[in-house]
C-alpha cells in the first residue's frame, strides 16, 4: 500500500490527499442531505442573518489567508533564493564564516574579507573540467548598486549571454546588470565603500563607461555593475595581474606573481562529480575554504524550519480560534433559528434534516470564506513577494501549490465537522420550548 | 379523510413535575371539529403539544385511530406528524424571507421525492383558493390575515387528516380573523379533515362540532356539545 503511494506521481499523490481531506465534508453532505431538499431554507438562513454571515465570512476569509499569504510567501522565498544561488555552484573563499561568504557573493551583501592568492586562483582556474573560475572582487559601489571586479565569462555566464551591447575591451568599460541604476552608454565614477560609509571622492577622476546590459536575471546581481577586475586593482593602486609584456590584456591567465588578490571565486565545472573534488581539494585549512552556496542555504532553511513550524502552529492556533468564535457566532445565530427548527419538528421534519439545514448553512459560509482565503492568501503573499523583491531584490514568486490548498481543505474539513455541534446542541432542547418562546 | 382521537389518562408534566394538564377521557370522531377554550395558562397550548406528540413525559393514551401516539419514540412521532398532523400557530411562524409558495411547501424539502410534486400542486391550488397572490414576494410584506392563511396552506399541502390550530386568530383583527375561520371551516369541511382550534374567539368555536373548556390543567366537567350552541347564543 505504502508502496504504491510512493510509485504514484506527485500529482496524483497531491490530488488524492485532497480528496481524502474533503471526503469527510462531501460524506456529511452526502448522509445528512440524502432524501432532502433544504436549499431554499439555507438560502433563507442567510438572508436572514446576512450581516452576519458576511462578517464570518470574512472573518474566515482572513484567518485562512494570513495562513496561506504566511506558506505561499515563504516558499516563494526559499525557491527565490534558492534561484539566486543557482548560478553559484561553488564558491573558494579564505577560511572564515560559510554565511559570510554567502551573503557576499550570492546576495552582494560584501563584508571584508581576507583574499586569496594568485596561485590559489591559478591553480583552480587549470583544473581540468573548470570551465569559469570568476574571481569576485566587492568593495565598490554607485548609487547604492555593487561594482563588482570580475572577468568577462562571468558575465556572459551570469546572463547567460543575454546581454546588450557588448562585453569590455578596455578595463574602463562596464556591463550592468538590468536593474542597476546606469544606462547603455552612460559613464560613472564609483565610491569606495557601501551605502553611507562610502567614499565618494576616492575615485575621483576614474571613469567607467557602461557598454553591457545584461537580461534581468532575478538575483541581486540585477542590481550590479561588472567592471574587469584588473580596473579595480588598478584604481586601488594594485598590480593588474598581468605582465607588462601582455601588453593590455583583459581577462585570465593572470599572472599569479601580479595577482593582488580576490576575496572570492566562483568556479563553474563542466561535471557535478567535479563540483565535489574541487571541494574536497580547495577546503584546506588555513588556506583555503570551498563551499556549495546551495547546502548552506539548505542549512539555514533547516534551522528556519523550526521557525517555520513555530510560524505554522501559530497560525494553526489562531486558525482554531477563529474556527471557534465562528462556531460560537453559529451557534448563537441557530438559538434565533430555534423558533422556526422547533416549528419545524412540530410540522414533522426529521431530526436529520434539522441538522441538514444548519449544517449547510454553516458549512456555506465556512467554504465562502475558506475559498476567498485562497484568493487573499494569494493576494498577501504576492504583495509580500513584491515588497521583498523590491526590497532585496531575490525575484520571489508567490503562488498557490498544493500545501495552502491542503491546509485549506483541512480547515474546511475540521469545521465541517465541529459544524454539526449547533445543530446537535439545538436539537437537545424540547421543541415545545421553542414553540412557547 | 380524518382521523378519531381518543384520550385516556392523560398526564402531561411540565419541565420541574407539576402536572400541567391531567384529561381523562376526550373522544373525537373523524373529521370531527373541536373546540378548546380556557383562560390563559389553562393548558390549552399543553394539549395541543400533547396530541400533536411534542409533549415528552407525557403519560396515558392518545390514539389517532389505531395510533397510540404516546408508545412511539421521538422519531417515529415525527414521522407521524409528517404524515397525519398539520399545525397553525397563532403567530404564523413562516420564513419570513420565502414567498407564500416556498412556506407554503416547507415540507416538500424533507418529504420523500415522490409527494413532493403532488404536495406543491396541492399548496398551489390552496393559495388560490385561499385568495393569496402567486408571487415570489417574501411574506414578510404580507398583511397578518394573509400570512396566517398561507400557514394554513402550509398545513394543508401535504394532505394531513389532522388540523391543529393554536389561537389561530389571535394575532389577526376581525375582518381578518373572520375570513380565516370561513377559509378553516370550509377547507376542514370539504376534506373531512379533523380539526383540533385552540381559541377564544366566540366566531371560531361557534363553528365547531365540539367545545371543551380547560382551566387549571384539566377539563371543566359540563362542557360537551352544548357548550358550541351557548357560544353561538352568546356571541
Ligand atoms: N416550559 C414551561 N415550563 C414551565 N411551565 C410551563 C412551561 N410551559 C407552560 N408552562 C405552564 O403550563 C401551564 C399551561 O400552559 P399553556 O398550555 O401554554 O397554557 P395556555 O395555552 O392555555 O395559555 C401554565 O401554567 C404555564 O405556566
Ligand atoms: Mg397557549
Amino acid at each position: 500500500m505504502e508502496d504504491l503511494w510512493y510509485q504514484l506521481p506527485p500529482l496524483a499523490q497531491d490530488a488524492l490527499l485532497l480528496v481524502g481531506l474533503l471526503l469527510p465534508v462531501l460524506l456529511i453532505a452526502a448522509i445528512v442531505l440524502r432524501g432532502y431538499a433544504p436549499g431554499p431554507l439555507i438560502g433563507a438562513l442567510l438572508r436572514r442573518f446576512r450581516w452576519a454571515n458576511l462578517v464570518f465570512v470574512l472573518l474566515i476569509a482572513l484567518s485562512v489567508g494570513m495562513s496561506i499569504g504566511l506558506i505561499a510567501q515563504e516558499r516563494g522565498l526559499r525557491i527565490g533564493m534558492a534561484q539566486a544561488a543557482d548560478k553559484f555552484d561553488l564558491v573558494v573563499a579564505a577560511p572564515g564564516s560559510e554565511m559570510t561568504m554567502l551573503l557576499a557573493a550570492v546576495f552582494l551583501q560584501p563584508s571584508d574579507v581576507p583574499l586569496l592568492s594568485g596561485a590559489t586562483y591559478t591553480a583552480i582556474a587549470t583544473h581540468e573540467n573548470v570551465e569559469i573560475a570568476a574571481p569576485l572582487a566587492f568593495g565598490d559601489s554607485y548609487k547604492g548598486s555593487s561594482v563588482v571586479g570580475t572577468i568577462a565569462d562571468f558575465a556572459t555566464y551570469l546572463s547567460d549571454d543575454r546581454i546588450t551591447g557588448h562585453l569590455w575591451t578596455d578595463p574602463f568599460e562596464a556591463v550592468a546588470g538590468a536593474a542597476a541604476p546606469v544606462a547603455l552608454g552612460d559613464t560613472f565614477t564609483p565610491a569606495h565603500g557601501h551605502g553611507a560609509a562610502a567614499e565618494q571622492g576616492a575615485h575621483e577622476g576614474v571613469r567607467f563607461t557602461v557598454v553591457g546590459k545584461m537580461a534581468r536575471t532575478g538575483t541581486p546581481w540585477d542590481t550590479a555593475i561588472l567592471i574587469p577586475i584588473e580596473a579595480v586593482w588598478m584604481v586601488h593602486g594594485l598590480a593588474n595581474g598581468h605582465p607588462l609584456s601582455a601588453g593590455d590584456q583583459i581577462g585570465p591567465p593572470f599572472d599569479p606573481d601580479l595577482f593582488p588578490g580576490t576575496p572570492a571565486i566562483v568556479v563553474h565545472t563542466s561535471a557535478l562529480w567535479a563540483n565535489y573534488a574541487l571541494k574536497s581539494e580547495f577546503s584546506r585549512d588555513n588556506e583555503t575554504m570551498a563551499f556549495f552556496p546551495g547546502t548552506v542555504l539548505a542549512n539555514l532553511y533547516r534551522i528556519m524550519g523550526d521557525v517555520r513550524q513555530a510560524m505554522s502552529v501559530m497560525s494553526g492556533l489562531t486558525q482554531v480560534l477563529v474556527a471557534a468564535s465562528v462556531l460560537l457566532g453559529l451557534s448563537i445565530l441557530t438559538r434565533l433559528f430555534q423558533r422556526q427548527t422547533a416549528m419545524l419538528r412540530a410540522l414533522g421534519a426529521p431530526r436529520r434534516f434539522v441538522i441538514a439545514v444548519i449544517w449547510s448553512y454553516g458549512v456555506t459560509l465556512l467554504a465562502a470564506g475558506t475559498a476567498l482565503g485562497l484568493g487573499l492568501g494569494l493576494g498577501a503573499a504576492t504583495l509580500l513577494s513584491w515588497l521583498v523583491t523590491h526590497r532585496t531584490d531575490v525575484l520571489v514568486q508567490a503562488s498557490l501549490g498544493w500545501n495552502e490548498v491542503h491546509l485549506a481543505a483541512a480547515f474546511l474539513a475540521i469545521t465541517s465537522l465541529l459544524s454539526l455541534l449547533p445543530a446537535l446542541v439545538l436539537l437537545r432542547q424540547p421543541i415545545t420550548n421553542g414553540l412557547r418562546a | 379523510m380524518g382521523l378519531s382521537l381518543r384520550v385516556e389518562g392523560l398526564e402531561v408534566p411540565g419541565p420541574d413535575g407539576r402536572v400541567l394538564l391531567r384529561l381523562d377521557t376526550l373522544s373525537l370522531p373523524a373529521g370531527a371539529r373541536l373546540g378548546v377554550r380556557g383562560p390563559s395558562g389553562a393548558g390549552k397550548s399543553t394539549f395541543l403539544y400533547a396530541i400533536a406528540g411534542l409533549m415528552h413525559g407525557a403519560r396515558g393514551r392518545v390514539a389517532w385511530e389505531d395510533t397510540d401516539l404516546l408508545s412511539l419514540r421521538t422519531e417515529a412521532r415525527t414521522r407521524f406528524r409528517a404524515e397525519t398532523i398539520g399545525m397553525i400557530f397563532q403567530d404564523f411562524l413562516l420564513f419570513d424571507e420565502l414567498g407564500p409558495m416556498a412556506n407554503a411547501t416547507l415540507t416538500a424539502m424533507f418529504h420523500p421525492r415522490r409527494r413532493r410534486a403532488p404536495l406543491r400542486a396541492r399548496a398551489a391550488s390552496l393559495l388560490e383558493q385561499l385568495g393569496l397572490p402567486e408571487t415570489p414576494r417574501p411574506v414578510a410584506t404580507f398583511s397578518g390575515g394573509e400570512r396566517q392563511r398561507v400557514a394554513v396552506a402550509r398545513a394543508l399541502a401535504a394532505d394531513a387528516p389532522v388540523l391543529l390550530a393554536d389561537e389561530p386568530t389571535a394575532s389577526l383583527h376581525r375582518e381578518a380573523a373572520d375570513r380565516l375561520i370561513d377559509d378553516l371551516a370550509e377547507l376542514a369541511r370539504a376534506r373531512g379533515t379533523t380539526l383540533v382550534a385552540v381559541s377564544h374567539d366566540p366566531a371560531l368555536l361557534e363553528r365547531m362540532d365540539q367545545v371543551i373548556t380547560l382551566q387549571d390543567g384539566g377539563l371543566v366537567p359540563e362542557d360537551t356539545v352544548g357548550a358550541a350552541r351557548t357560544a353561538r347564543e352568546t356571541a
